[in-house]
Order: structure tokens, then sequence, then C-alpha cells
């Protein structure tokens, strides 16, 4: 996701921060929020294998995988409650989609406490 | 608008979708009742046993878990197979077979209903077989719709592809992997339809318990990918992929991690990268999609293609790398194999022996599938014409399977489904357009365009089942449910369609016809080809009545009830599942096929002449060898003809001891007579098969049926063996290995002695060395 | 109610057998004629005095059998009439080898005529002399036949007693061949040769002059009693000529006043061959883990495991089995197709006939034996093999949380936290929505 060090590039990246600013609703840049906080929780744990150790291999897994599903699940949840993607999705209602990604993330969560010990 | 035949316009819609829904629910149990009875062949002809080989390893080790509950078995560490090495049971074993069964019986347990667990073993299959049929009918519903999913019920219940794998009594893992295999498609499809991520929940968790259940998990493991990244490039990202797939990925993934045997190898080898680089891709596409709604188009282009680019040169790099370096592992021997085809003989022989490995021949496409097989394009080419989402899937699916089943006969299983799919589709149409009542109009009138009536298509399936009267009893109720058509007013003329009854007629009942031949084709089918136990052999007596041949099973339990408990039997690989199970006995290889130089090793004790097996049997601690023979009876299954096998695995191991040509005559040909090379002749294995079968044709020539060549008068002796038993017909024979002498000679001088041969006069040994210059 | 006298009689009866010498059974089967006993007396009565129970057969004699139904009805056969070259059907060096496998003892000596012993010494790797041959000797110089010779008795042998005067032979020598199960109780002479009565051939002693020795019967490569214990434990003691053991030679003096240790050396062998003297057995073995006592099913990887070995030995004086600390050089190993673990089994101080040693199990699950394999010549084969399946550490067996892992802990955790804090702030944040709506949907109104 990181941008690329192109000079001509930079704009784009400026004008997508700013309509990304005002285009958004408050609700969406919750969800973001939340999203990013798991990125960089899965970015620690990432650079702490990579760099330290990875002996308790399950244990990388279980955390690393729990930060990226609920990433997933999250992001799946926010497109479903996009407005902007109503017509696309037309069998789920954003209350649906709400108790689809509760009933997903606690499957999620399930797995990852049993795969973490 | 006109009809072919008249229509009953007095019914309301509900009365005919609660008459649909019914008809279809007595139709699905129906062809459950199907599904099961059409495998209780076996269980008929014989007796509830479970057949075969592998499953005989599945039956010991449910019986572990029902008697000493999950953990125990999940601990479990065999010491009676592979000995003296042993094998950590709980980790390497797909436990969901096991599981499932020993949830049956304390489910049962719970209600009082004793039920033992051998008849759950024997039963499961058969049970299995139906909810298989029902998730066939839920995944064809989604491509076509409910009349359509009726006939792939319908096929995929009876056709002897996929009855070959689960007749009751084949406790085998692709008993429950086909129906969890069919059920995760059908929830990856909905999933994929609606973009819910309740159903990509549910497939991975149902993804999950197929990874417990079967190794072929990683055909789904690559299928659902490259369905993904087909709808991609064909430029058909949505949101929904995105939310289908990776719900479907992250959860399923994590848990398949949690089975023992999987352990880490979804992240580590090359057969899952797949996934996960598909898994990559679409979330650098989402964001990509994300990014495209708020700048303009061409600062978008730019940023996306620097982008791509960038990703793409990291990921190529980054994978090429990580392999390179071994931190992931390159394709396993058992997948490459499926790809390079010459690779097994040559590197790999114990995955080339084995006879389902072997590629399959054009005639039993025919055998399995019947008229499926040509309507089965058709109807791939019915879902180009369709090309939801869904029908990529069917396509890609279609593809990819021919060309396994084509590599291997064992994955012609994997076939099956899709190809039941596929023609149900195509057949499905065909009864559309020729059921559909509606005729076209001459010019000027309008007329509207149809909708197919589901109910239609409910009669001819109906009538699949195995009795003929229902087929009577539905065809006029068929006629009722038609008016489920709407008058849906047309926007289009209708200028081309079917006038008339008797084109329909002859279509249908043609149709109809081959439907009756398919059934009568798949039960033949399967009461003469699928359904015997191996354990059991039958014959015919030359008065017509059946002669069993038990051998086996005589054998198995002259061993149980005649040796120590304790006592080591070898054998060939093909058989320690069996001699585990019914004599309960260690034994020193078996059907896990883990261990190449263990198997090598009897492969040499096997080859080698008995002064060079016998420190191998010693070692061992072998007190029992037991071979199999078929010269008698004309049994082809034999170990002689299983011998080259052996000798070639053993070569791999110890090139320089072990040479095939050895056991040929010079001129190439593969000899038992007095023809035989002396290799061959001296071969462990040689004797224990002849030895005294010369003795069975009284002074006349004793002729071996199965390799049709006459046998030498004298035939071989034995000095490390002595014979223990051998079976009724010769099938079985048992040599006990003879301990190692009081004086300690070797044995062969010991038994010239002990016949008043004397020994040669010595000189006195020399105690001095000579001085090599 | 019983008499007197046959209580008395019950009494001395038990006596007798109280007083058994040998650790395996007093009856003892004697192949020669009977006539001839006389001549030997003095062994035969030694052996009496004993307590051993002689039972005479001329060889022809068609009773009593060696072996009746199949098992041994003898304890111990001593074979001396080995000039003969008929013999009864039931004695032929095929039912000699079953007696050995049903744990008979056999004291046989050889003589230069060609019998069933002469097929029957190669079994055991013995090489004869060309027939006809016997031991000579020219030295020392002393005045009977350069036939009779005077053997030294070696100062390390544990079989004949120390301070053994040497002893009188005439017979047979024999070469031993590699099989490791025999070993020689006396060795002829350097001087001694073996040839026929008119003395070994010119040609004879070129020949092997050219091959530097080779081939020449002669030299103390020759042996003129030797031993052989069976894998089963059966003694067999093979002897160059009956001489020995006869009356005349133990009486005969071997130097100037000194008797002949004909007689000592003589019982000494048959003490050996009728399992009196270095006699072992392995009472029990156990194993277990440190610091309990019952042994274990199974055990696992890495398991620090101690086994324990008691040994006795018989006590031909007293004819009990005691136990017996003398072994040290015992071994124990721990195999599975090969020995992953090979230490030294010492005796325990403080505990007479306890062996002990702790060890660790291997890293490496399987079906492993303990195996005690002690074979020294002359001694009793301690041969002992237990089997104990060795298992992975269990699912839980493995350390749980690990403190290397504590940001994947965090990880994990705070994902779940996260998401809860998320799902409570969304559904308050979905309500304050619904409310807002409402209002505003109110105020429309």
């Amino acid at each position: 996701m990181a941008a690329p060090s192109s000079s001509s590039s930079s704009s784009p990246v400026l004008s997508l921060w700013k309509a990304y600013h005002q285009n958004t609703s408050d609700r969406l840049k919750f969800i973001d929020s939340f999203l990013i906080f798991l990125m960089i929780s899965g970015i620690i744990q990432f650079v702490y294998c990579v760099l330290v150790t990875n002996f308790p291999f399950n244990a990388f897994l279980a955390g690393f995988s729990s930060t990226v599903g609920q990433f997933v699940l999250t992001a799946s949840l926010r497109s479903q409650v996009n407005p902007e993607n109503k017509g696309v999705f037309k069998d789920v209602s954003p209350e649906r989609a709400f108790s689809d990604f509760v009933l997903g993330s606690i499957v999620l969560h399930f797995f990852v406490f049993n795969f973490l010990g | 608008m006109s009809t072919a035949y008249p229509l009953p316009t007095n019914l309301s819609k509900t009365t005919v979708a609660n008459t649909a829904s019914l008809l279809r629910i007595v139709a699905l149990g129906l062809i459950s009742a199907a599904a099961i009875a059409s495998r209780l062949f076996a269980v008929i002809n014989f007796e509830s046993i479970i057949h075969e080989f592998d499953p005989w390893f599945n039956y010991r080790a449910t019986r572990v878990l029902a008697a000493k509950g999950f953990y125990e078995f999940w601990n479990w560490f065999d010491p009676t197979a592979w000995y003296p090495l042993g094998r950590v049971v709980g980790g390497t074993v797909y436990p969901g077979l096991m599981a499932t069964s020993g949830v049956i019986y304390n489910f049962l347990h719970a209600f009082n209903l004793p039920v033992d667990i051998r008849n759950i073993c024997v039963l499961l299959a058969p049970g299995f077989s139906a909810l298989t049929a029902w998730a066939t009918y839920m995944f064809t519903k989604e491509m076509k719709d409910e009349s359509a999913g009726l006939l792939a019920a319908a096929f995929i219940g009876i056709v002897p592809g996929y009855i070959s794998r689960s007749v009751a009594g084949s406790y085998d893992n692709e008993a429950i992997a086909i129906f969890l295999l069919m059920f995760t498609f059908y929830c990856w499809i909905k999933a994929l339809k609606t973009g819910s991520a309740l159903f990509g929940t549910l497939a991975a968790v149902f993804y999950f318990y197929m990874v417990a259940a079967w190794g072929g998990y990683a055909f789904i493991t690559n299928m659902i990918p490259v369905h993904a990244l087909a709808l991609m490039l064909m430029g058909r990202f949505s949101s929904r992929l995105y939310v289908a797939y990776c719900s479907w990925y992250a959860i399923g993934t994590l848990s398949s991690m949690q089975v023992p045997f999987v352990g880490f190898q979804p992240v580590r080898t090359s057969e899952h990268m797949g996934a996960l680089g598909v898994f990559g891709l679409l979330q650098i596409v989402a964001f990509a999609q994300l990014a495209r709604s708020h700048l303009s188009s061409k600062q978008f282009q730019n940023l996306l293609t620097v982008a791509v680019i960038v990703m793409g040169v990291v990921g190529t790099f980054g994978f090429i790398a990580l392999t390179y370096m071994g931190w992931i592992a390159p394709w396993t021997g058992r997948f490459y194999s499926l790809w390079d085809t010459g690779y097994a003989k040559k590197y790999i022989p114990i995955i080339a022996s084995v006879s389902e490995h072997q590629p399959t021949a054009w005639p039993s496409f025919f055998m399995d599938l019947q008229f499926l097989i040509f309507l089965f394009p058709a109807g791939v080419v019915l879902c180009f014409r369709e090309l939801r989402d869904e029908h990529v899937f069917v396509i890609i699916y279609a593809v990819v399977a021919s060309y396994f089943a084509g590599v291997m006969v064992r994955l012609m299983l994997t076939l099956t489904p899709v190809v039941c799919v596929a023609s149900a589709v195509a057949f499905s149409s065909l009864m559309d357009t020729y059921l559909d009542p509606t005729q076209p109009e001459a010019e000027g009138e309008s007329r509207p365009a149809e909708v197919d009536a589901s109910a239609a298509s409910n009669g001819s399936t109906a009538s699949t089942a195995s009795k003929k009267e229902k087929e009577k009893a539905k065809k006029p109720a068929a006629g009722g449910a038609l008016s489920d058509i709407v008058a849906a007013t047309s926007s289009s003329k209708k200028s081309k369609g079917v006038w008339g009854l008797d084109t329909r007629l002859v279509v249908i009942a043609h149709s109809l016809l081959m439907l009756g031949f398919f059934v009568f084709h798949c039960t033949w089918v399967t009461s003469s080809a699928y359904s015997s136990p191996s354990v059991v052999l039958a014959s015919t007596n030359a008065d017509g009545s059946q002669h069993i041949i038990d051998d086996f099973r005589e054998a198995y339990y002259w061993l149980r009830q005649n040796t120590a408990e304790d006592a080591v039997v070898m054998s060939w690989w093909d058989y320690g599942y069996q001699i585990a199970g019914m004599a309960d006995r260690p034994t020193l290889v078996d059907n896990n096929t883990w261990n190449n130089t263990h198997i090598a090793t009897v492969g040499k004790a096997m080859s080698s002449s008995e002064e060079v097996a016998y420190p191998i049997l010693r070692k061992h601690d072998v007190d029992y060898v037991l071979v199999i023979f078929g010269g008698l009876l004309g049994y082809s299954g034999d170990d002689i003809n299983k011998f080259l096998w052996m000798v070639r695995i053993a070569q791999g191991v110890w090139p320089d001891e072990i040479q095939e040509p050895n056991y040929f005559t010079p001129q190439g040909e593969y000899r038992v007579d007095d023809r035989a090379s002396s290799a061959m002749r001296n071969s462990l294995m040689y004797k224990m098969s002849y030895y005294r079968f010369a003795e069975l044709f009284g002074g006349g020539q004793a002729v071996d049926r199965v390799r049709q060549q006459t046998m030498p008068k004298t035939g071989p002796t034995l000095d490390y063996l002595d014979e223990a038993f051998t079976s009724e017909n010769w099938i079985v024979r048992i040599y006990q290995v003879r301990k190692e002498d009081d004086l300690g000679r070797d044995l062969k001088s010991a038994n010239a002695f002990a016949q008043g041969k004397k020994r040669k006069r010595t000189k006195p040994v020399s105690k001095r060395r000579a001085i090599t210059v | 109610m019983l008499s007197l006298y046959t209580f008395i009689l019950l009494i001395f009866g038990l006596a007798v057998v109280l007083d058994a010498k040998s650790s395996s059974g007093n009856s003892v089967l004697v192949i020669l004629d009977p006539a001839r006993r006389p001549d030997y007396s003095i062994f035969f009565d030694g052996l009496q005095e004993k307590g051993y129970d002689l039972t005479f057969r001329a060889p022809k004699d068609e009773t009593p059998v060696l072996i009746q139904d199949d098992i041994p009805s003898f304890a111990h056969v001593v074979f001396f009439e080995s000039d003969t070259k008929h013999f009864a059907k039931d004695i032929t060096p095929q039912t000699l080898v079953e007696l050995l496998s049903g744990k008979t003892n056999l004291l046989i000596a050889l003589s230069q005529k060609q019998n069933l012993l002469t097929s029957f010494a190669p079994e055991f790797s013995l090489i004869l002399p060309p027939p006809g041959s016997s031991l000579l000797s020219y030295f020392p110089e002393r005045k009977e036949n350069n036939s009779v010779v005077p053997i030294e008795v070696p100062s390390s042998s544990n079989i004949i007693s120390a301070g053994t005067a040497p002893v009188w032979f005439s017979g047979v020598p024999f070469v031993l061949g590699n099989n490791p199960l025999i070993f020689p109780i006396l060795n002829a002479p350097a001087e001694s040769f073996a040839a026929d009565a008119e003395g070994i051939t010119p040609d004879a002693l070129a020949d092997a002059a050219e091959k530097g020795g080779e081939g020449l019967w002669a030299g103390s490569q020759l042996a003129v009693a030797a031993g052989f214990q069976t894998l089963g434990n059966a003694r067999v003691a093979w002897l160059g000529g009956v001489e020995l053991f006869s009356n005349e030679f133990a009486k005969k003096e071997i130097s100037k006043g000194v008797k002949s240790g004909n007689q000592q050396a003589a019982a000494d062998i048959a003490a050996w061959t009728f399992q009196e003297s270095l006699v072992l057995r392995i009472d029990s073995t156990t194993h277990h883990l440190v610091n309990t006592s019952v042994p274990k099913e199974h055990y696992t990887i890495n398991d620090v495991v101690e086994y324990i070995a008691q040994i006795s030995r018989f006590n031909p004086n007293k004819g009990k089995w005691e136990p017996y600390s003398g072994i040290n050089d015992l071994q124990l190993e721990f195999t599975m197709l090969d020995p992953h673990i090979r230490t030294a089994l010492p005796p325990v101080p403080g505990s007479p006939g306890k062996y002990a040693v702790t060890l660790r199990v291997p890293d490496r699950h399987g079906v492993f034996k303990f195996v005690i394999n002690h074979k020294r010549k002359g001694w009793t084969y301690l041969q002992s093999s237990t089997t104990v399946p060795v298992v992975p550490p269990r699912h839980d067996g493995y350390p749980r949380f690990l403190s290397a892992a504590w940001p994947y802990y965090a990880g994990a955790i705070s994902t779940s936290l996260g998401f809860f804090v998320f799902s409570a702030l969304y559904l308050a944040g979905d309500a304050r929505e619904t409310n807002l709506r409402k209002a505003k949907g109110a105020k429309a109104q």
C-alpha cells in the first residue's frame, strides 16, 4: 500500500487524501481508523517475527492472522455499509452485514485463541 | 398464447408453489433412499465388514477413539505399526472421518441406542452420500434452478464414479470428503452471489472440516483462488468477490492450520501459495477501486500503473527468493507427479506402484459416468452462454478436473461432481425446451416469454428412482404444476419454437429412456464391479453356486489366535493395515508408506537370498513373514506379480546390492519356471511362494495359473524359515523365522547337519595375516 | 501314619537333595562300558560323594534312552566310550545336539578312532587332526612314553583351581576354529606336536617349513581340553583323551614326591561342565522413572529412567543362589534397531547383587529395548531384553505460553478487545443515528 516514490505522483496522493477527507462519512472514517489500528498491530508483529525470532511460529501466525482476518472482515463490513455500494449488495442490508461481521469475527477469534497457545 | 397441451387455469400461485416444494422434498427423499440403497450391495451379498486396506486403519483409529475418548486418540502413539519406529497417529492422520464417527457413536449412545462402532463405520459412507446428493442439489440450484438441482442430485446419488469410493464398508476419507467438497463449493458460490460474510465464514468452517478429513483439500485451496483470479482477469471484480474471498481465506487458512497433520503447510508450501497470492492481489485491487472513487481518472491511472508495477515486481521477486532459499517448500512429489507424469516412476517408485495412481483408460470414463460423459461438454457450453460468476467456476472446475482425471484413475472421483452438475444443466435445459408447452404463434400475435416450470422436470427426476410405478404416477401430476407459468408479457415476438405434441413426445420419451439406461447401468456396475469387499473373494462353482474364498481372514485369524501377542509380522506394505486390523499384530510396514527406507528394507529382505535377508529379519525382531500367492487359484494380485516393485524400491536405496535386471532372464523375460534367473530363484519371495508347491501336483507338472508357466519338479528349500501356515487355497502363506542356532552355526550348515550330512574336513585357521606388498 | 524307618529314609533323601551341588540337576548318564568303571573310580566316586546320581550305560545298550518323549532324561551326560565305533540307535550326533538344546550338559572325551564324534566335533568348530594322530612330545625328558605328556595348568584359568599341579595327558589334540563360543581350558605345551605313532613324517615337516609353520599340528595353538557354552547356556567340555580322568594318571607322580593334578583338574572340569562353578543368572530386571518405584507402560522422550538388574551366582558349596556383585564390566544397551545408548551397568555398593544405572531416554520416539548381552568365556551368558515404547509428549506436554511470544499475545488480545470496543461503539453510533432520524422524521411531521 505504500505510495511509490515518483515525483509526479505526489500530487495524486495529496489529492487522494483531500478527496477522501471530504467525501467519506463519519461512520466510514470510524471504521477506517479501526482498520489502521489493525494494520499497525499486524506490521509490528511481522517486524518482530522477521527481526527477532519466529520461534513460537504458531503464536506468530495466530496473532498475525488475527489482525489480518479482522482487517478483511472490517473492510468487508465497510464495503457493505458504504451507501455507494448498495447496488452491489442486493441481499445484504447493513444490519445483516454487521451481524455477519460479528459472527465471522467470533469464529476467527475462536480459532486464533485455539492456535495461540 | 397457445400451448401444445392444455394447462389448468384455476390454480393459485401459492398452491402451485407449495405443491412444487412438496414434490421437491419428496424427490430429494427418494433420491437419498436410492443413493443409500444402491450402496448396500456388499452388505447384503457378503456381510457388514470393512473393505479394502486403508479403511482398516481408519477403523482401528475409530475404535481407539470410541473406546478411549478424543484426547487419547489425539495423543495416540501406535507402537505396533512400523515396528520398531512406531507411528504418531495423532499427528499423521486426517482426523475428520474418525471424529465424525465418534460423534455419531456418542450421539447414538447418549440415546441408549447401542450401535456397534463397526456398523457405524460401515454405514457412514452411504449416509453421507445422501448428504452429498443434497449438497449437489443446492449447488446446482445456484447454477440454474431447482429442477437442474434435482437432476444433479439424482445423478450423483447413483453414479458409479462416486459409488466406487463410498459403498457401505468403504470407510475411507472420501466418504465424507465429497460431501464437504460440494458443500464448501456451494457456500462459496452463495457467498459470491450475495456478498455475505456469513456464507464466507460458513465456507471457511466447512473448508476446515474438509482439511481435517482429506488430503485432497488442496483442490479447494487452489480452485477457489483460480476462480477469483479468473473473475478479476475478466474484469468482474466487485466488492462481493472481495468480501467472499477474504472472509473465506482468512478464517479458512487459520483454521486449516489447527489440524496437526497440516501444520504450517498453508504458509510454507507451493501448493498453498496461489491462495495467498490471490489474497494479496485482491487487497491491491480493492484499494485501487477505493482510490479510484476519490480521484480523477488520469491521476488514478498514473498512481495505479506505478503501484501495480511495483507491487508485481516486489511480489514476484519475493516469492522466487523465498522459494529459492527454501523457506517456501517446492511442490511435493505427490502433487508434482500430476504435472510431470514421468517423475514418479523415476524418483518415487512407491507413488508409481500404486494401481490407483496409473493414468485413466478411456473405457473407465464410460463405465463410471455412462451418458453423463457426453452431456458434460454440452453443459459446459451452456455455462458459457450464461456466464454469470458462478458459471465461470463450473467451467474452471470442469477443465481442471478433466485434466486430473486423465492423469490418475483415483482422481476420477473429483471429476464426478462437476460432470453431474454440468450434465444436469444440459439435460435440464433440454427438458425445459421440450416440456415448455408454449408454441410460437403464427405471425402477428404476441407471445409471452415463458419461464419454465420447475415442477415439470420434477416428474422426470422422480422417475430416476428405481421404482417404475412412481414414474407413471408422477407424470400426470407434472402437468398440473405447469400452471406456475406466469402470463408474463413479452417484449419480443417468438418466431422460433417447437410446434405440436409429437416432437415433444419423441424427445421426452428418448430422454426418459436414456435416464432408464443410466439407472440400469449404474446399478449393474455397482453390484458387479464396485461392491466386493476385497477381503473376501467370490467365484462361481461349476454348477453356478457361489464359492466364497475367505483365505485372507482365515490366515489373519490364525495369526491372531496362534501367535504371541507381540509377534512381529513382516509382509509387503499392501497388507499392513489388514494385518493390524484383523490379526492385531505388530507389522513392519503398512499402507501409510511414510518411510521409504523402511519399505526398501522390507523389499531388500524379500528380494535377497536367505543368508542376506536373515540378519535383516533378526535385527527387526521379525517372527513371521507373510506372503500372498495366487498361483494355485489364479489370483493375480499376488506378491510375485508385485515383486518387481519390491526390487525397484529396494534398488532405490541399495543400488549396489539389488539390481532389477538380475531378476530377468538373459533374454529379458520375467520367468518363474526353470528358466528363472538365479537371483530370482534364490530370493526369499520366490522361495516362500513356491515352497512345497510342486508337491501339490503329486508328481505331475506343477502349473502356476497366474503366470501360466510350469514349475520345476523340485521346489525351493528353506533353511532360515519354517512354514507355519498356508491357507485353504494357498493364497496366504505364513512362515516363522527360526531363531539363531544354539551352537552359533549358520542355519544352513545346521540344517545340513541335522539331515545327516557331514562337514568337509577343514585345516586349522591361520592366525597370521599375509603381508601385502 | 509313617513308620520311623520311612521317616528317617525321607529325611536322608531330603538331605541328599539338599546337598545337590549342581544348579541344574544331579542325574548323570555315563556312556561307558560298566566293566571299565573301576579304571575311573577316583573320578566317579568323587562325583557320587558330591551327590550326583550316576547311571552307567554301555554303548550298545538300548536303555536308558537319552531323550524320552522329546524331554532329555538326564541333566548331564558323560561320554567316555570314545574307542567304540558302533553305538545304539539313539546315540547319534543329531540327538546329542538335541540334548544341548534341552539344556543338558555334555562331558566328551575324544580318541584317535573315527566314530560319531569325528562328525560331531566340527559342529563346535573343533578341527581334529588327521586320523590316527595323537599328541606327542619329546620334552621334558621322562621315563614315560612320548605320547604321555605332562601339561602345565595355566594360572589364569578360571576353571581349574589355582595351584593345581601339572597334569598327565594322553590323547588327541585339536585346534579351535573361530566360533566365539568355544574357549580353551588346557593348551598343549609349546614343544608338543600331533602325529601318528611313528612320529611326524619328514614330508609334512618340510611342507610346513616352506609355509612358515602353517598347517603343522604343533605348538600351543593345539588345545587338549576346551569348553563350549551354547547360546542356551548348556555346557560342553571337550577332552582330547579319556586318560586324563583315569585312576592311573591320577595316581602317577608328576615329579619327585608331587602327585599329578589330574584328580583336581578332573573334578574342576566336571564341576564347570555340570553347572556348578561360574554359573550366573539374572534374577529380575526392572525399570522406572527416577523417584518413582512402579514401572511405566511407556516412557516419554527425554524422560530420566533408572534400570535395575538383580544378578546372583550359584554357590556350589552351599547349593544356593547368592547375590553377586562381582561383575564390573556389565553393559546396558538401549536399542531401537541399533543401540542409541550403550552405558555401563555398575554394581550398587551396599546392595549385593544389584546393578543400576540412570539414563536419559533419547530424543526419538519408537519401540526401544533394554538389552543386557554379557558373554564372557566360561561364565554363563547373561541375556535379557525388555521392550518399552517411547512416545512423544502429549499435546499438552509442551510448554504452553512462551515469554518470547508476548507481542503476538498482545496483538491477538488487542485485536479482540478492539473488536469488542469497535462493535459497541458502532452499535451506539447506529442507535444515535436512528434516534436522530426518528427525531428528524418527527420534526418533519
